[in-house]
């Protein structure tokens, strides 16, 4: 019982992940129908993001404000900063293509995450960054149920995904930014002529999609340490896949698709050969 | 007929995963004689952590095209070492190949043996007044590229020798086309043991094989550790499943319990394998090729408040591994420690900044085998790749900067090669021990 329990909660950690990543492409491909696939790239950006702020506030090992105020930090900046790049890739490499054949923005969506990918290596580096959380998160924090550990930033990722896809649900049905962005997916023509600004939509759309990928960022600096450059490839094949699996443009179909193939990934592991982590996502 | 987004997107995603990281570099493998033209600068990082990551980057494109334009870096000519031959005469020149993983996800690796390569061409020319340079081949670690770039070095006729490349599983992507053109390829990572049972007849290796480690560590986890349980997690490529099956087979012969789980090699959590190490198990064996994925592991365990010594095998063996009272095995010694070494470690860190692995000194020595038998084959008034070959076959290279004297046995593995084991100390440096 103890050894389901563990795998659960790394079932849901890296499944709260899959989900954030997942709505970003849902998102996109309701309101434009394009898969974005630069989109894993612009998580491994917000990874990258989140992992110079904490350097820039002192490192790991003696940050200069209170770790949970560095914490803030690292996600806010980010959002913002994945907000902005998914908005300026919007409007460098698919706004010009948006009346194109539609394997033309798909095409651009590999040149960016190519672009991204080396750019990064380029500005950085090859060396895999460690968050190094069990720094300033000691080891053993949080509590345990039974044998069942659950670490901080365990509770924290999987809580904040789940604020995070509450606040987009309520965008998403209860503002009037929301009501346009359903209005574009269900038919962007008849939303021009009701007077929706369609640019203003999918400009806010691709900053919210983004943000949330920043997000899966440096939650999984914080929870997994490691961030690379090449670490969006596989985590966006994933969130395809999640997103896929839950109907793509669903937004609740989205999360479920997400946490559906962590657990997935998770139970996998434990109750089959751990050759199946990478093969059962994909094998749906 | 209109084809659906979601079907484009399907086939789009899968031709990318079929040329998964060849995405990334694309044609980088360098095409002839020319560089790659990703903006590969691998920064080669100090080992102090990753706040200092962003030192000494150094330009991998200025070593490669024309002879004249090789190695301008500073170092100067008194870091060439004395294993060289002596004497010149005749000014011979050709090119080296060097295949390694130049971007990608194990480009710091790449970048370091890339960086020892250039430097030992450099020092060789130095001494010797020859002209070789070196043509680089970005492989990803991924055998696909390798067989591209080994196509286009076996066509690239200046190329009288390739250094690398870096995985086992390159080495047989590209092994059969080599030994045909009897081009000699000498690699400094690739450890699988099968690679110099007779398949490759022009393959070398400057590092012991999987052979020698496997026992190696075994007997330690066994005999010193006093493990009774061992966890083997094995990534799930040629160097994990060979070194994996090295391992268990030896520590099965002392009585040791092993149990193997198998794990992706772009696996970015391991909580769930994590979770299968029973409560008394005494050492997980980690055969991560990424030294970053053994501490992740090892981190996962303490969080899980699991016991278990984490023993890392040569893969591991860099300044991202350092989690204290871990174990890892290397198949050089530190070299920064070998009174031989002296000239050529400063040299590297005045030039490329500090190193933080193992894998760039036996880089170092490959090339100078190659170099060393192309001047032999030049002097003695052939250059041709067959000439080398036979030149190959008789390196001794004094001195060596891995200490003491390196030759090949006839199979093409170093005559009495050893493996190497430390302890990291709670400082996060590895300390040698066996």
């Amino acid at each position: 019982m103890e050894f389901f329990g563990q795998q659960l909660v790394n079932g849901l950690t890296l499944g709260s992940v899959y989900a954030l990543i997942a709505l970003g492409y849902t998102l996109i491909y309701g309101v434009l129908q394009l898969l974005n696939f630069a989109h894993g790239d612009v998580y491994m950006v917000g990874a990258f993001i989140g992992f110079f702020v904490m350097i820039g506030l002192g490192g790991p090992a003696a940050p200069m404000v209170p770790v949970w105020l560095m914490i803030v930090a690292m996600f806010l900046a980010a959002m913002l900063g994945s907000g902005i790049l998914g908005v300026l890739i919007e409007q460098f490499a698919y706004r010009p293509l948006r009346n194109s054949p539609r394997i033309a923005p798909l095409i651009s969506a590999l040149g960016v995450s190519l672009f991204l990918q080396n750019a990064v290596l380029l500005l950085f580096g090859p060396r895999i960054r460690d968050y190094a959380t069990t720094e300033y998160i000691p080891i053993g924090s949080g509590f345990s149920i039974g044998s069942i550990r659950l670490d901080p930033m365990r509770i924290l990722v999987v809580v904040l995904s789940v604020i995070l896809m509450f606040v987009l649900v309520r965008l998403v049905n209860r503002t009037r930014f929301g009501r346009g962005m359903r209005a574009v997916a269900f038919d962007r023509e008849a939303a021009v002529m009701m007077g929706i600004d369609v640019n203003r939509v999918v400009v806010l759309t691709f900053f919210c999609a983004s943000a949330l990928a920043g997000a899966a960022g440096v939650m999984v600096g914080l929870v997994f340490f490691n961030v690379s450059n090449f670490m969006g490839f596989l985590a966006g094949l994933k969130g395809f896949t999640a997103a896929v699996v839950g109907g793509i443009g669903s937004v609740g179909g989205a999360m479920v698709g997400g946490l559906l193939i962590g657990l997935l990934e998770a139970f996998a592991t434990g109750y089959l050969s751990a050759n199946r982590p990478t093969r059962s996502p994909s094998s749906l | 007929m209109r084809r659906s987004p979601l079907f484009t997107g399907i086939a789009a995603i899968t031709c990318l995963t079929l040329s998964l990281s060849g995405c990334a570099g694309g044609s980088t493998a360098g095409s002839g004689s020319s560089t790659p033209t990703v903006g590969s600068a691998p920064d080669l990082s100090s080992a102090a952590g990753p706040t200092s990551a962003e030192s000494t980057p150094s330009d991998p494109t200025s070593s490669a095209g024309t002879p004249s334009g090789s190695n301008s870096t500073s170092a100067g000519d008194e870091s060439a070492t004395s294993s060289a031959p002596a004497g010149s005469g005749k000014a011979c020149a050709g090119s080296i190949g060097f295949m390694g993983p130049i971007t990608g996800s194990a480009a710091a690796i790449g970048g370091e043996q890339l960086h020892f390569a250039e430097l030992a061409v450099k020092n060789f020319n130095a001494q010797n007044g020859s002209t070789y340079d070196v043509v680089q081949g970005d492989t990803q670690l991924d055998p696909g590229q390798a067989s591209t770039v080994g196509q286009q070095f076996v066509s690239n006729d200046a190329i009288l020798g390739v250094v690398g490349p870096a995985g086992s599983q390159e080495v047989d992507a590209i092994g059969p086309v080599y030994s045909q053109a009897s081009l000699s390829f000498v690699s400094s990572s690739a450890t699988a043991t099968e690679l110099t049972a007779g398949k490759y007849s022009s393959f070398f290796r400057t590092i012991p094989n999987d052979s020698v480690q496997g026992p190696t560590d075994a007997t330690f986890i066994a005999e010193k550790l006093n493990a009774k349980n061992v966890v083997i997690v094995q990534e799930k490529t040629s160097y994990g499943q060979g070194l994996a099956a090295s391992v268990g087979d030896a520590l099965k012969a002392k009585g040791v319990t092993v149990n193997i789980v198998q794990v992706s090699k772009d696996q970015p959590d391991y909580s769930a394998v994590v979770t299968k190490v029973a409560a008394d198990t005494d050492v997980v064996f980690a055969t991560f090729q990424i030294a970053a994925n053994t501490q992740v592991l090892a981190t996962q365990l303490k969080q899980q408040g699991k016991q278990a010594a984490v023993f890392g095998s040569d893969g591991s063996f860099s300044a991202d591994f350092k989690t204290p009272g871990g174990y890892v095995s290397s198949f050089a010694p530190d070299v920064k420690s070998i009174p031989s070494a002296a000239e050529v470690v400063k040299a590297y860190t005045s030039a490329y900044g500090d190193f933080a692995t193992t894998y760039g000194p036996p880089t170092y020595v490959a090339a100078q085998a190659i170099l060393q038998a192309a001047q032999r084959a030049c002097q003695a008034g052939s250059s041709d790749r067959a000439a080398v070959l036979a030149q190959m076959k008789s390196t001794s290279i004094t001195d060596s900067i891995l200490g003491g004297t390196l030759t090949f046995t006839a199979s093409g593995d170093v005559e009495g090669a050893k493996f190497y084991v430390f302890k990291i100390g709670t400082d996060g440096v590895p300390a040698l021990v066996q």
